[in-house]
């Protein structure tokens, strides 16, 4: 069970091989991930998906990676040189920086050298990834600045806006984890989610699930929606919304291998959130529970694959939601990102912090703070809800006004609408089908 | 100190590695100059000539970046604060009620003044 | 892993002048949330007047039952000793006659630009910036803070919780709606490089002392050596911080700008208010954390005060807004406190000074309150009447009021049965005892000068004939009170000031808390 007091001891040579097969191990999880989203999701819609590189098509995405590299290195003419090159740059290296503190396993002996298998730990290790993401916005927002064109502007502001809003709950969803496990160092969240502890009600010992995704759902499920959200993708993916603004901040990153270093980034930073609710909220590298049952489960370089088999089901979770969802409004994903995810949070992050004080001190304060919480939750949602319900009958019935003023005024700006009692409606026309093009 | 080394090798392997593609791509494709394809994008209309150094943007977005230095910084204060809770005991908890319910007065504000409506 | 953090001891009944005050600015922010438009402003007024009186009175309440604390409150966080008591009862009492000016003199809608059809729309919506309130009590709260901080940090913070507001409020006035935002940009744009300089000098002391404690760092400078780079500079850069705050000469270029361009009920707290509790921050850094440093800072405040009372007074005489020429002579005032402030030597020279400058900064605080509440009195159409000459006949056409500003003037001028006699009186003989003598011959010849301009305005007013189309006077109750109010305090401080000066020493008596 490695804790940090592990860590730091690695001479440079591990080092730096751990951190080349990291790096490799991203770079072909970008190529075979884009392949099994591709796959996954045709498959979901009753196609075939690629399938002519290669077997299975298993190729495809490296024969697009070297398609890219050949295409012209286009720089389009207005824009502001250094920024638009040293955009991807920010993009990509912080997504990969962040991998360096998911742990993939216990400690082992790798040539000799007895380490863990995770490159690095720090005690503000969660923070790192937050920052990491934080750098990863400049880049947005620098690559849609510096292309000097309409759609990216608006796409880089947009994805800016979305994804500082969705970092926030993020960061906010992790509190209660920290409650729990008392450290920001993942080796340390990933051991503390060992063993579930027992629940005792009267005689009765009720041993309790150890992850924290269970122990504490509402925390998982607003991370879940922010990790969808933080990484632009379906049903957030609004910045690339294609129907309104073309590609977002990288419309003018139309061809060649700084798109691909932008694309690689997007699927880099699935990954890290991927990665980072299984660390945080799925038990980490440890084997779940029919597993766990073997002794042999989690020792070893075994975690390698239980952490492998959990990261292939977050994402293809990510390729399920992109198939069976439709994409937001931007509204929409603004107030669920400001008005419901971070109340929300805050209301579950202070429930948690009281009921853990509770175990301590049983004080009249302590009660005082819950009745507080409770009520002002309570007192909050009503007024909001009964808020948001007058308004949205009224809005309602203004919009029900406004139909039936144009409704019969087309001179007003109304549609002219034809009535809706047609014959034609009741398929009782009798004229013969016009074929299209013969007018 | 040593902590941190690692994340520095991952980092140089990752810039070198990103500088490379990106030095790289002038050399590996054709080059067929174009004036119409050196164009900002814009769905095949003539391009909207933008401003040197930037244009003006909705304020919307700039009040959306306040409010999140606003809240990431209550995040700040929570991180510690959630880690060392088990020896804070009932102040602590005492001290983020306070906290929240303050910094919550001030989204309660921003939320009636429709600061966080887009439309 | 097991150990407890033990929880800090917080003082509340000491503290709770301060917490009144947070709180209330906070409940007026929810009433902005959720009260209906047309019911803000009833329950704005008296809540910012009473918390401000609530406050007050709890100020007496703690002194009168506990007496003066002899350590600092709040883990050594701040201060409330007697001088930042004392200080405490000046800034909220300014504060409660700034609030009463305030009318329709701010904007009612900030964001639409000046004549736009927004601007038309909220006006004849009724719109209103009734988060003037709660701003101003935010920034009163600052000062509280300010003046009464232990600990560089704590100061930092409160500096900011007082400018910050004070920002925003400059650019709100309803007339020369241009001019209020120039000068809200000016005022944050330096008012910003000076926060910067300041955390600068913050961090520098605390590589040089290691503890950002004003009392530690006064210890440190005994026990560290070698360091002495990082000392000087760190308090200088700390000092220019400061004097920014003050409007001391060569920091003093925002005080005209924004002065005039501010709605005057602001003016009127940041001439009051802001240099009362600034000089309390300036005192207690200067004394308490550097003042084993004396004879290498007193110099540059030798420097520094001659040139503010000179500066300050040449340059009223060419003002023509009345705005602007208080604001120059505020910025002489402060070069007049500042000569007491070098007057250090043993602990009883420091209580001498240190009365006289809480003396001073009571009479002149409520004395310039007394005249922007006047200049909000003289309206011509477009707003109140800024220009010099159309003041001139204010004596013939109402010749009480014009009575009363020019007895503001000659307590600003320092002429005997004044508050500002017994004021100046009292800061120089601080000062010649503290062996500044050659800066007090400047100081009276600054005074002089000062006299000149503040004559001039009462000739204009008196002595010459007043324009057809003169400004009209408009005399809301509130501000007729405050006028009055002031008037009378600034002859009883005149005439009678012993009780006063009793408090005041009784303050100064056990010095800052170290």
């Amino acid at each position: 069970m490695p804790s940090l007091n592990d860590f730091g001891h690695d001479p440079l040579w591990i080092s730096i091989i751990k951190a080349v097969v990291i790096f490799v191990f991203l770079v072909l999880a970008v190529l075979f991930g884009v392949w099994t989203e591709r796959k996954l999701i045709s498959r979901m819609q009753h196609r075939y998906g690629p399938n002519r590189a290669g077997k299975f098509g298993l190729l495809q995405s490296v024969a697009d990676g070297l398609k890219m590299g050949l295409k012209e290195d286009l720089t389009p003419s207005g824009v502001d040189k250094v920024l638009y090159l040293v955009a991807p740059l920010i993009l990509v290296v912080p997504a990969f920086i962040s991998y360096s503190i998911i742990p993939f396993g216990p400690v082992v002996s790798m040539f000799g050298v007895k380490t863990p298998l995770q490159l690095t730990d720090l005690p503000v290790a969660v923070l790192l990834v937050l920052a990491m993401a934080s750098l990863g916005v400049y880049g947005i927002v620098l690559a849609g600045w510096a292309s000097r064109s309409p759609y990216a502007i608006l796409g880089g502001l947009r994805s800016t806006a979305q994804v500082i809003s969705y970092e926030i709950a993020m960061g906010l969803s992790f509190v209660a984890v920290f409650l729990y496990a008392g450290t920001l160092s993942t080796s340390e969240i990933v051991a503390k989610q060992a063993g579930g502890g027992t629940l005792d009600i009267g005689s009765l010992t009720i041993p309790m699930p150890s992850w924290y995704a269970i122990q504490l759902i509402p925390s998982f499920l607003i991370y879940v929606l922010t990790m969808l959200g933080e990484t632009n993708r379906v049903p957030f993916d609004l910045p690339e919304g294609e129907g309104e603004l073309v590609a977002g901040f990288h419309t003018e990153y139309s061809s060649s291998l700084k798109f691909a270093l932008i694309m690689m980034a997007e699927y880099v930073n699935v990954f890290v959130v991927s990665g980072l609710s299984i660390t945080l909220f799925l038990g980490g590298w440890r084997a779940p529970w029919p597993i766990s049952l073997w002794d042999g489960a989690n020792h070893g370089w075994w975690p390698l694959l239980w952490f492998f088999i959990k990261l292939v089901i977050v994402f293809g979770f990510f390729v399920w939601v992109r198939a069976a969802l439709p994409r937001v409004r931007y509204d929409q994903l603004m107030a669920l990102g400001w008005k419901v995810l971070i109340p929300l949070n805050l209301v579950w992050i202070l429930l948690v912090a009281t009921f853990r004080a509770l175990r301590v001190d049983k004080g009249p304060v302590v009660f005082t703070m819950l009745a507080i919480i409770v009520i002002g939750a309570l007192a909050v949602y009503f007024y909001f809800d009964t808020a948001n319900q007058r308004r949205r009958e009224a809005r309602a019935q203004e919009i029900q006004q406004d139909f039936e003023t144009l409704a019969d005024a087309p001179a007003l700006g109304g549609f002219p609408v034809p009535p809706l009692d047609l014959p034609h409606y009741h398929g009782v026309h009798s004229s013969k089908e016009v074929t299209s093009g013969s007018n | 100190m040593e902590l941190y080394v690692p994340i520095l090798v991952l980092a140089v392997l990752a810039a070198g590695f990103a500088v490379f593609s990106v030095g790289i791509a002038p050399f590996t494709g054709p080059k067929r100059w174009n004036r119409a394809k050196l164009d900002a994008y814009e769905c095949g209309i003539e391009p909207t000539p933008q401003p040197i150094g930037g244009g003006r943007f909705p304020l919307k977005y700039m009040i959306t970046a306040m409010l999140f230095i606003v809240f990431d910084i209550e995040i700040i204060f929570l991180y510690p604060w959630a880690v060392t809770f088990d020896k804070l005991g009932v102040f602590g908890l005492v001290e983020m009620v306070l906290f929240i319910v303050t910094v919550l007065v001030a989204y309660a504000y921003v939320w009636r003044r429709r600061g966080l409506d887009w439309d | 892993m097991t150990d407890t953090i033990t929880a800090p001891t917080i003082e509340y009944l000491l503290l709770s002048p301060l917490l009144v005050v947070f709180g209330a600015a906070i409940v007026g922010v929810l009433v902005e949330a959720f009260a209906p438009r047309y019911l803000r402003a009833a329950f704005q007024v008296p809540l910012t007047l009473l918390s401000l009186v609530a406050a007050f009175a709890l100020v007496i309440f703690v002194v009168v039952k506990d007496g003066v604390p002899n350590k600092a409150a709040a883990m050594g966080a701040v201060a409330a000793d007697g001088p930042a008591l004392f200080i405490w009862g000046t800034i909220l009492l300014l504060a409660f006659v700034s609030v009463l000016l305030i009318g329709d003199d701010f904007v009612p809608s900030a964001v639409a630009v000046p004549g736009s059809v927004e601007e038309e729309r909220a006006v004849s919506e009724g719109a209103a910036h009734t988060e003037v309130y709660p701003l101003v009590l935010f920034a009163v709260g600052g000062m509280l803070l300010f003046a009464a901080s232990n600990d560089l940090l704590v100061m930092f913070v409160a500096l900011e919780v007082m400018s910050l507001p004070l920002y925003m409020l400059c650019g709100l006035a309803r007339r020369r709606r241009l001019l209020s935002q120039e000068a809200a940009m000016k005022y944050f744009l330096l008012g910003a490089f000076s926060s910067a300089f300041f955390l600068y000098g913050t961090a520098l002391l605390y590589g040089y002392a290691g503890s950002i404690d004003l009392s530690k760092i006064s210890t440190s400078l005994s026990s560290v050596g070698g360091q002495d780079s990082l000392l000087f500079i760190g308090a200088a850069v700390l000092g220019v911080g400061l004097f920014f705050k003050i409007g001391a000469v060569p920091f003093q270029m925002w005080k005209p700008d924004v002065y005039q361009g501010a709605p005057t009920p602001i003016t009127a707290l940041m001439a009051s208010g802001t240099l009362v509790a600034a000089f309390g921050a300036l005192l207690r850094v200067f004394w308490v954390a550097l003042g084993n440093l004396e004879w290498d800072w007193s110099p540059v405040v030798w420097a520094v005060a001659i040139l503010t009372m000179v500066v300050g007074a040449i340059l009223a005489i060419t003002q023509t807004d009345i705005k602007r020429m208080l604001a120059y002579s505020s910025i002489a005032h402060a070069g007049f406190i500042l000569t007491a402030v070098v007057a250090t030597a043993g602990a009883k020279q420091n209580s001498l000074a240190l009365s006289g400058i809480l003396f001073y900064l009571v009479a002149y605080g409520l004395t310039t309150v007394g005249a922007f509440g006047v200049v909000t009195m003289v309206r011509d159409p477009g707003g109140e009447a800024w220009h010099l000459s159309r003041w001139a006949g204010l004596g013939k056409r109402s010749p009480k009021l014009a009575m009363v500003l020019a007895f503001f003037l000659l307590a600003m001028a320092g002429i005997p049965l004044t508050s500002g006699f017994f004021a100046k009186y009292a800061v120089f003989s601080a000062a010649v005892s503290g062996g500044a003598v050659a800066l007090v011959v400047v100081g009276v010849v600054a005074s002089a000068i000062a006299a000149f301009f503040y004559v001039r305005v009462i000739v204009l007013m008196f002595f010459s004939d007043p324009a057809a189309d003169g400004p009209s006077i408009v005399m809301p109750i509130a501000t007729r009170g405050v006028v009055g109010f002031a008037a009378l305090a600034t002859v009883v401080l005149g005439v009678f000031p012993q009780p006063v000066l009793d408090l005041a020493s009784k303050a100064a008596q056990s010095l800052f808390v170290r």
